[in-house]
This record gives C-alpha cells, sequence and structure tokens, in this order.
C-alpha cells in the first residue's frame, strides 16, 4: 500500500513554508472528505500530506466594510449555521444545507469544496453569484482573484502548488437584494447535483426592477460557471415570470450540459430553464420579505 | 387457539434481543474475525467481456513476498458449481462477463494479495458479446456457453428450464371478455446492498474437514455444496461445518452459495491455512449477483361487470453469464401471476437467455415484485378500460378465504378486502375521487405472497431443541439463521409463552451445523412461522416433561399442573405452587435424577408444485395492499411520496415492533426499486460501483409509512402468524407508478421510474418533442 507523510503545520507561515519545501509532492489537505475518498480510490499521486486543521485562525465568518470574510478552514456546517451567512448570502446557505450528510458538513470545508473543483461543488455556484473574490497567499505575497477567474477545468484552478486560499471576500450589496440557490438530485442527501442553479438579484428601491442580477451554475460546464448574457438581459428591467422564462432559456444557451451516468443533457437544460425562473422568483420575494435585513 | 388476553408475551413489542449489541459495535462480524496464521484472499477478475484466455502470467505474483499462493483455473480439478453446474470457481478457457473469477491469490494481508493480483497478467482474444437478451436469441447470436452442464453441445443462449403454466383456457377467457389490455414493462438490475459487504473464512483441520465461517442464509444447503465441492477436491466424506458470524443484512445475497466462498476453500486448503475472504464495496456491486432483471408481455381482459376473465404472461429473463437463483424467479412469480386476484384463465412462460452481463439471485420477494410492478400496472389500465374506479374494480375481484386458485393453492385465510378498504381509507380515496387535486395522485398495488414458507426443496423443516437448566432457563437450539429479522426475539417470546417462563429466560444458540438441527433457511418470509411453530412443538413437550416432574413433588395429577412466570401452580388452586428452578433442581439432583430436553422437527404441509407447476406450495397465504399518494412536480418530472400507507394480513402480529420494522424497511427497498436504484450495465461492465451513482434512499428520503396490521388468525401459524419478510416490498413500484399515472396521466413501463421518464412522458403527451 502506497505510504505518505502527514504534516500538521501550527501557523499558516509553517504551512506556506512546507508547501514551499516540498513543492508538488505535496497536497494540501483540510476537512479530507474529497482528499482520502480520492486517496482510496486512485491511490494518491502526492508524497506528503499537509493538514491545514491546526490553522483554526482560518475558520471564521464575519462582516466588516460592506463585505462578508469567511476563512477558508470554515466548515460547510459552520455556513449551515451562522445567522450572518443566511442573512447576507442566503443562496450559499440554501447550498450548505443540502450538501452531503451533517457528518461530512462538520469537516468539510469551503475552501476545500472550492479548491477541489469538480463541476458539482455546492458552494460554487452561490459564491459565484455573490460576486465573491478569494485571497491566495504564498510566501511572495497575497492576491485577489474574483472567484468566477478562480476555476479553469474540471480539478483545476489557477491557484499555484504554493499558494493557499485563506479567504472569501464576499461583497454586500447597499441597496435591496437576495439570493437563492437550486440542487437538483436524485435524493435529498448523500448526493451530487445533476445540476445546480443559483441566482443573486439586487432591486431597485420599487423592489420590482432588477439593478444587476447574477446567474451561476453547476455541473452545466467543465467547470462552475456564471451565464453573463443572460445576467445583462435582466439588467433595468422590471421582473416578471414572463421575462424570467426567457432568462431561463438565455441561461441555458450559455451552458455546456453534457450526458453521463448522472444525468442527461436534455434533462440538465430543462432545470435550468424552469429554475432559473423557480430561483429568481424565490429570490425576489426572500428580498420582499425583507431578507436580507 | 389462545386467546389474546391470556398471550403474555406473544403480541408485545419487544425489542430486537441483539439490537443493543450491534448498536454497540459489539456484534462480530465476519470482519471482525480473525485466526492465527491466517491468510488474507484476493480476486483476479477479468478486464474482458466475452474471451478466449490465452495465457495467465502469475510469475511477477508468485514472486511476491508475502503471496502464499496464486490459484488459476489450470491449477485445480474442474468442479462444475451453481444449480445449473454452469460455472466454475476459476474460469477455464474463456471469461463470460467482467466479473470473472480468472485467478486468485492468498497472502500474509490483504494490501499485498491486491498487489499480487494486481501483478498476475491475463492473454485474451476477445469474442463477439452480446448483452440484449432477446438478440442473444437470435440465430447467429455469441453462444455464450458452447456446451451444457452435460457436455452436450448447446445451439442457442435460452435456457434448458423453461417455466410454463397453464390454468383454464386463456384463448377462450380472451374471446369472451368485453375488454382486453396488454402492455409491456420491464425491470432492470437492483443490488442488495447489505451494509455488511460479503466474506467468509474457511479452514481445514489436519484431516481434511472443512469449517466454513460463513453468512449464509442457507447453511445446511451450503454445507451440502461445499461438500459435493471438497468431493472434487479429493475429499470425499470429509465434514463440513458451517459456523455464522453476525450477518450484516441478507436480502436473498445470501441465499445462494458463491464463487468467492469456494475459491477461499480452494485457497485454504492450497496453503493448509486459514483463509478470509473479504469483498470491498466495489467488488460488492460488482461480483455479487443482483435482482433479476425481466422484460413482460402481458395481456388482461375483464367482462362488461369488471370481473377478470384471464391474465396471459410472457417474460424474458435476461440470465446473465451463468445460472443462480435468479432463473428460478419464475416460480415465485407464479404465484401473483396465477392467484392474485379471482382470474380464472392463467398463461405464463418465461425464458431464461445467457447473455454476456451480470448472473442474478433471489432478491426480496423471489420476483414477485416485478411480476407485481406488471400485474398491478395493467390492473390499473383494465380499470380504466372498463371505466371502473381502481378501487371498486380490486375489490370487484379481490381474493376470498376458503377460494382454490387456478394454480391449486388452496386459500385459508385472506385479508385482502380488509387491507385494501383500510388503504382506501386511510388515503382518503372517495374524497380524492371527487375533488381530485392538480398533479396530485393515487395509487394501489396489492399482493399476494406466501405466508407459510414454501416447499421449493425436498424439505421446508425447521429442527429446534430445547433444554432447560437447574435455574429455569430455557435454551433453544435452531437451525434458522438471523439476518436481522428477529428470529432470536420471535423465538424467545413464543417459547416463553409456551413453556411458561420469561422471554429473559431465553437463550437462543444458532449458527453451527455440527450443534443445531436442520433447517432449508432463512427465505420465503418463513423463518418466524416454522420456527415458531417448531418452538410451540418443543415447548408442549418440554413443559409436559416438567408438569411431569412437578406432580409427585406437589402431589397433584400433572394433568391439573400449568406453568406460567416461572412457576408450576394448580390450576384447581393457584396458591398451591412450586417455583420452576426448584422443581428442576429437586428432579437434577438426585440418584438417578434427570434433566429435560425436548426436540422437535417441523415441516409445514407445503405441497411442491408439480410437473405443470401446481399444487399447494404454501399452507398459509400473505395478503396486503399498498396505497400512495404523490405530487408529481409537472416541470422537472420529480416525485414526492406525500402519503404511505401499508396494510398487511399477518395472520397476528407476534411482535407488532419487528413487523413494522420489516414493513418500514420493506417500503424503503421497494420505493428505492421503484424510483431511484438501478446498477447501471454498459455494454456488461457496471457503471455505478459505489453508493454515490447506486441511489439507495437516505434517512432524509424517508416515506411517512403507516402500516396497517389485518390479523385474520391462520390455524396453520404460531399463535396464527403468516410471513411478513418480503411482502411489503411487492406492490411498492406498482403503486406508484399507478399514482403518477393518476396525478399527471403517464405511465411508466421500465423501472426505475425516473424524473428524465417521467418529464418525457409528460412533453409527449403535451405534444411537444424532446
Amino acid at each position: 500500500m502506497k505510504t505518505f507523510q502527514y504534516l500538521r503545520p501550527a501557523s499558516l507561515a509553517e504551512a506556506l513554508d512546507l508547501l514551499a519545501r516540498h513543492g508538488p509532492a505535496a497536497r494540501l489537505v483540510a476537512g479530507g472528505t474529497d482528499v482520502m475518498v480520492d486517496f482510496k480510490k486512485n491511490g494518491l499521486e502526492a508524497d506528503i500530506l499537509v493538514s491545514l486543521r491546526r490553522l483554526t485562525d482560518l475558520r471564521y465568518i464575519r462582516e466588516g466594510n460592506g463585505q462578508v470574510h469567511i476563512g477558508g478552514l470554515t466548515t460547510l456546517r459552520d455556513l449551515e449555521r451562522s445567522s450572518l451567512v443566511a442573512r447576507r448570502i442566503p443562496g450559499l446557505a440554501d447550498a450548505a444545507r443540502v450538501m452531503a450528510s451533517v457528518q461530512i458538513r462538520n469537516v468539510a470545508t469551503v475552501a476545500g469544496n472550492i479548491c477541489n473543483a469538480a463541476p458539482s461543488a455546492d458552494t460554487a455556484p452561490p459564491l459565484l453569484a455573490a460576486g465573491t473574490q478569494v485571497r491566495l497567499v504564498s510566501p511572495a505575497g497575497s492576491r485577489d482573484i474574483p472567484l468566477d477567474q478562480f476555476f479553469t477545468g474540471p480539478r483545476k484552478t489557477i491557484r499555484r502548488p504554493d499558494e493557499i486560499l485563506t479567504e472569501f471576500v464576499v461583497p454586500i450589496p447597499s441597496g435591496p437584494y437576495s439570493q437563492a440557490f437550486w440542487k437538483h438530485a436524485r435524493r435529498k442527501a448523500m448526493d451530487l447535483a445533476m445540476v445546480s442553479v443559483a441566482v443573486h438579484l439586487e432591486l431597485e428601491d420599487d423592489l420590482v426592477t432588477c439593478r444587476q442580477a447574477r446567474i451561476a451554475h453547476g455541473v452545466a460546464a467543465p467547470t462552475p460557471i456564471r451565464t453573463p448574457e443572460a445576467e445583462e438581459r435582466l439588467k433595468g428591467k422590471k421582473i416578471t415570470p414572463e421575462l424570467l422564462e426567457g432568462i431561463g432559456e438565455a441561461s441555458c444557451e450559455e451552458t455546456l450540459c453534457r450526458d453521463s451516468i448522472r444525468g442527461q443533457a436534455w434533462y440538465r437544460e430543462e432545470i435550468i430553464r424552469v429554475m432559473v425562473r423557480r430561483m429568481a422568483l424565490r429570490a425576489l420575494e426572500r428580498c420582499r420579505m425583507g431578507r436580507p435585513a | 387457539m389462545t386467546r389474546d388476553r391470556e398471550l403474555r408475551y406473544v403480541g408485545r413489542p419487544i425489542p430486537k434481543m441483539d439490537a443493543a449489541q450491534k448498536v454497540a459495535g459489539r456484534a462480530q462480524y465476519i470482519q471482525d474475525l480473525k485466526k492465527p496464521g491466517m491468510l488474507h484472499g484476493a480476486i483476479k477478475y477479468s478486464d474482458q467481456v466475452h474471451a478466449r484466455i490465452l495465457s495467465i502470467d502469475a510469475s511477477r505474483a508468485r514472486k511476491l513476498p508475502g503471496v502464499k499462493a496464486v490459484l488459476t483455473g489450470d491449477d485445480i480439478p474442474l468442479i462444475p458449481i451453481g444449480f445449473m453446474k454452469d460455472n466454475l470457481a476459476l474460469k477455464k478457457g474463456k471469461v463470460r462477463q467482467y466479473r470473472d473469477e480468472v485467478a486468485a491469490v492468498a497472502a500474509i494481508n490483504s494490501e499485498i494479495a491486491r498487489e499480487a493480483v494486481d501483478l498476475i497478467q491475463v492473454e485474451y482474444e476477445p469474442l463477439p458479446a452480446v448483452f440484449d437478451p432477446e438478440e442473444a436469441l437470435l440465430p447467429g447470436a455469441p453462444l455464450i456457453h458452447e456446451t451444457d452442464a452435460k457436455g452436450g453441445p448447446n445451439k442457442s443462449n435460452r435456457l434448458k428450464l423453461p417455466w410454463n403454466l397453464v390454468c383454464g383456457d386463456v384463448d377462450a377467457g380472451r374471446a369472451a371478455s368485453t375488454h382486453v389490455v396488454e402492455d409491456r414493462f420491464s425491470t432492470t438490475w437492483v443490488a442488495h446492498c447489505c451494509l455488511g459487504a460479503s466474506g467468509c473464512l474457511a479452514e481445514f483441520d489436519l484431516s481434511g474437514n472443512l469449517t466454513m465461517h460463513s453468512i449464509t442464509q442457507i447453511p445446511y444447503l451450503a454445507q451440502n455444496d461445499f461438500g459435493a465441492f471438497l468431493a472434487g477436491l479429493g475429499l470425499e466424506g470429509k465434514n463440513v461445518r458451517i459456523l455464522s458470524t453476525t450477518i450484516g443484512g441478507g436480502f436473498g445475497s445470501k441465499l445462494d452459495t458463491h464463487v468467492y466462498e469456494f475459491i477461499a476453500i480452494l485457497l485454504a486448503h492450497k496453503t493448509n491455512k486459514p483463509v478470509r475472504m473479504i469483498f470491498s464495496r466495489e467488488e460488492e456491486f460488482l461480483a455479487q449477483a443482483p435482482r433479476q432483471p425481466t422484460r413482460i408481455r402481458i395481456a388482461q381482459g375483464c367482462d362488461q361487470y369488471g370481473r377478470l376473465t384471464f391474465r396471459d404472461v410472457d417474460m424474458i429473463l435476461d440470465n446473465g453469464a451463468y445460472t443462480s437463483w435468479g432463473a428460478t424467479t419464475p416460480s415465485v412469480m407464479m404465484v401473483p401471476i396465477s392467484s392474485l386476484y379471482r382470474v380464472p384463465n392463467v398463461r405464463y412462460k418465461a425464458t431464461c437467455v445467457y447473455t454476456n452481463n451480470l448472473y442474478s439471485q433471489a432478491m426480496r420477494g423471489y420476483g414477485n415484485p416485478q411480476a407485481t410492478f406488471a400485474i398491478e400496472s395493467i390492473t390499473d389500465q383494465l380499470a380504466e378500460a372498463a371505466g371502473i374506479d381502481p378501487l371498486e374494480f380490486r375489490l370487484l375481484n379481490v381474493n376470498q378465504p376458503g377460494e382454490i386458485t387456478p394454480q391449486r393453492f388452496r386459500v385459508t385465510t385472506c385479508g385482502l378486502r380488509e387491507c385494501i378498504e383500510g388503504v382506501a381509507d386511510k388515503l382518503g380515496w372517495a374524497e380524492h375521487r371527487k375533488n381530485p387535486k392538480k398533479a396530485r395522485g393515487f395509487g394501489l398495488g396489492s399482493l399476494i405472497h406466501v405466508g407459510g414458507g414454501a416447499r421449493v426443496y425436498k424439505s421446508d423443516g425447521h429442527g429446534m431443541i430445547m433444554r432447560v437448566d437447574d435455574f429455569g432457563k430455557v435454551t433453544v437450539i435452531t437451525g434458522g439463521v438471523e439476518i436481522g429479522q428477529g428470529l432470536e426475539t420471535i423465538i424467545a417470546q413464543v417459547t416463553a409463552e409456551c413453556v411458561g417462563v420469561l422471554p429473559e429466560d431465553i437463550t437462543v444458540v444458532k449458527g453451527d451445523t455440527s450443534i443445531c438441527p436442520w433447517d432449508v433457511g432463512t427465505h420465503a418470509s418463513r423463518a418466524a412461522f416454522v420456527s415458531g411453530n417448531a418452538a410451540l412443538a418443543a415447548g408442549a413437550k418440554l413443559k409436559r416433561k416438567i408438569l411431569e416432574l412437578a406432580g409427585p413433588m406437589m402431589r397433584v395429577d400433572p394433568k391439573d399442573l400449568d406453568l406460567r412466570d416461572r412457576m408450576v401452580f394448580s390450576t384447581y388452586d393457584p396458591e398451591e405452587a412450586m417455583p420452576l428452578d426448584k422443581v428442576l433442581r429437586k428432579a437434577h439432583f438426585t440418584a438417578q435424577g434427570t434433566v429435560l430436553t425436548a426436540e422437535h422437527f417441523y415441516d409445514p404441509p407445503n405441497e411442491m408444485l408439480d410437473k405443470e407447476f401446481k399444487g399447494n406450495l404454501s399452507c398459509s397465504y400473505a395478503y396486503g395492499a399498498t396505497g400512495v399518494e404523490v405530487e408529481v412536480d409537472e416541470e422537472t418530472g420529480q416525485v414526492e411520496i406525500l402519503k404511505y400507507i401499508a396494510a398487511h394480513d399477518v395472520g397476528r402480529a407476534l411482535n407488532p415492533l419487528l413487523l413494522k420494522g420489516q414493513v418500514y424497511g420493506a417500503a424503503l427497498m421497494g420505493t428505492g426499486m421503484a424510483l431511484t436504484e438501478q446498477l447501471v450495465l454498459k455494454d456488461g461492465k457496471v457503471q455505478n460501483d459505489n453508493f454515490l451513482d447506486y441511489k439507495i434512499l437516505t434517512a432524509l428520503d424517508a416515506l411517512p409509512v403507516e402500516p396497517i396490521l389485518v390479523e385474520p388468525v391462520d390455524e396453520a401459524g404460531p399463535y396464527g402468524a403468516k410471513g411478513v419478510g418480503e411482502p411489503g416490498c411487492v406492490p411498492v413500484a406498482p403503486a406508484i407508478a399507478n399514482a403518477i399515472y393518476d396525478a399527471v396521466g403517464v405511465r411508466i413501463r421500465d423501472l426505475p421510474i425516473t424524473p428524465e421518464k417521467i418529464l418525457a412522458g409528460l412533453k409527449k403527451k403535451r405534444g411537444g418533442t424532446l
């Protein structure tokens, strides 16, 4: 059986130092819910596992400067239980609630979910729709990247092997806004999305006219994606179910759904058409009900 | 028959006796078993689906440090296995499926064994393959087996195992029908998904006797199979002892002896060391055998009043590359085909066909769920054609106590009417018919199953020995197998009831063929029925012996004594009493004293089906009905089950807690089969060998199951009980399919009923295209 070294740095600096020293031979592990599955199924390509579990100061959710800051090691369970997330990023709260199982959510981290970069990563569409930036830190310094530039392919990101994703920065719009997320799956737990849809709506004070919108999907392309043309078509319009029919169709046009054992392309497209409309209406309703406060 | 109010333990919701041990992690499963010097076995499977084996190079595997044996088909005697004798433990000459076992390794640990397996090189010459059973029947299709078990040439892939049942005159019935509907249905491969993966541990003593640590549901038939295999190894007449560990789920998956078990025996024999073979979860999906898939053509008719006139069923069964019990499921499919509702003329034909797919075996219901899916779907279609409400249509044709069915089943008690009416009432059928809600639908499915065992083997018997010690504690030695259904608890309840002690006084000893008397196995929902009857008879003998000892001690005629709650007392004057333990010690510790045992071998009065497949297969039949209310999302095709009512004619609920557990579990298993579960095979290769892509339902998908227990006490059963292990999952798929049709007018004929199929049906109905 393949053996590996298991290192547990006590600080971010130490972790970065280990990554710099070992290069691509090292692989980061946070909650381990993807890495260990990969290890058991395919064997591990890395010789060294660098655990981030002692970096507890990277586990936080806080608000400041009109932004929500989420530490990379925040667990999915933390997201699910955070009133701040529920209030400010309701689409992300929707996603956290339907991921895997409670046991897995207790250890799986949000940075792990994003860095694993599966097309089905459930936190990706709501974070994309929220306009999130990610902070990547290396010994050379740090850089902030919009999440929609982060994914480069299935399980591929622009993160360099010497970098650690430390924080997500989510802007809080100044006017009325809300979000909703839908995971389409065959069962209610322990499942991957067949396709997923996140909608973020910012409204004028009339609560009818769209100031800005972002629409993102999982499993609709090789990476989680936004559909900017559909977003653009919402801008400045009064939102009605009829308008949203067309937006769903337009959003669908921008996807690259494919057939796999988990679902057929035509069905995924159908769900995108329907769920863009339904999630936009849900976001609208949430907005009108005064959420987020 | 004892009256209810006199029963002290039977009928009580007593928790499972072994539950705490399991929850606390103390139960010993096959994975926990270790022996000094034990080796670990691993299997090399084929990477071709149909190919000649040109050569196998195991030299690198043999040289790997820690490897103690490597075996291929060339290293072992030719010993055909399986009930059609069309399989070998290690394949020779050619492979016919990806799951084919071509080599095996025993090593000092499982990692080395796996590594060695990967070092074995096999050279193949690919052959044309066939995966569709109907194509496999065409002239010129690749032959899966060139010869039969006797060495004679096979001309086609059709198994020499015809299933033909003819009752009455179907053509006349059809001619006399006012309404006739015909349709086709299909069911696919469904995996048992036992939480405990398969495994065994084989060890020989120095005289060549085999001890097999096993999770089989059929210890005594396995003993027979392994004994025949030993004879093939030159060990004729040696002893085979089966020792059972705790079993992590059965559901029929352990009703046959399996290739991995024979391989473990070969490796243990070769190395003369104990060899343990444990399946990974992936192997559990790839190299176990799932539920038998079916392709069904069915026609059914009724007269102008809605009375059934005939039922005509033709099935093709994809047998896969070898034959296990899947090929015999028509024997049980016949039960609902001939006898669900009163239908005078019945024809049933099933053809089993070899293909390069997985082979199948028994699974909860033994074909009954597949057949009932077609019958209960077409029954709704026929009711609609006749313009009769599906509930009323079923009640018009409902089975009745005392009837003799076309297959010559002699029905004793039958609570089907009460089941159907109970379900309809709880669902709110009448109100729904008056005021249907949009996209909401109601569906019904009924069932008949054997309820008093089934004579599918020469004996349907169950052996039991009881002994009582000096403290009044009773040991019950049973040949039955506990697979989680609660056999031990039921035996303790019945024994305590009929002997006159408390359930906690009972110790159940099981799982050792050298100690426990013969039993045919845990199948056909028979365990509580046969072991309960055996306990009643053995318990009565034991009690009589106790009272005969107590009589002289108490100076009371034993006829006037009774035993209850550990106390022997005079029925005339209950004050005149003597504690049971005192009686027993007095009888034991005296010159030429005595200790008490009693035994009984209970074989129910069941008949084997004759050459025409007729006869009274079971002395008692179980009935039931399932009703669901569903809501269909017309834009996504998703189905939500809002209500789930399951009524069961159980004769008597020996333990309502365990009984409802069976109903809840069966509901989830049946709903999985209906909606989400399927092993996906592409050109013979399983695409979803894990719980991520093989979708059993989770705790969050659990249904709002409401059981209804109908108890028409059946004289044949222990305290009137019938079997209930399998029935719950029999009518689930058609009930759901009927409800979906009721909700949105789309009939799904191929399981599982996925949202894609429903949405495609809706689009077709609306006249659109995909």
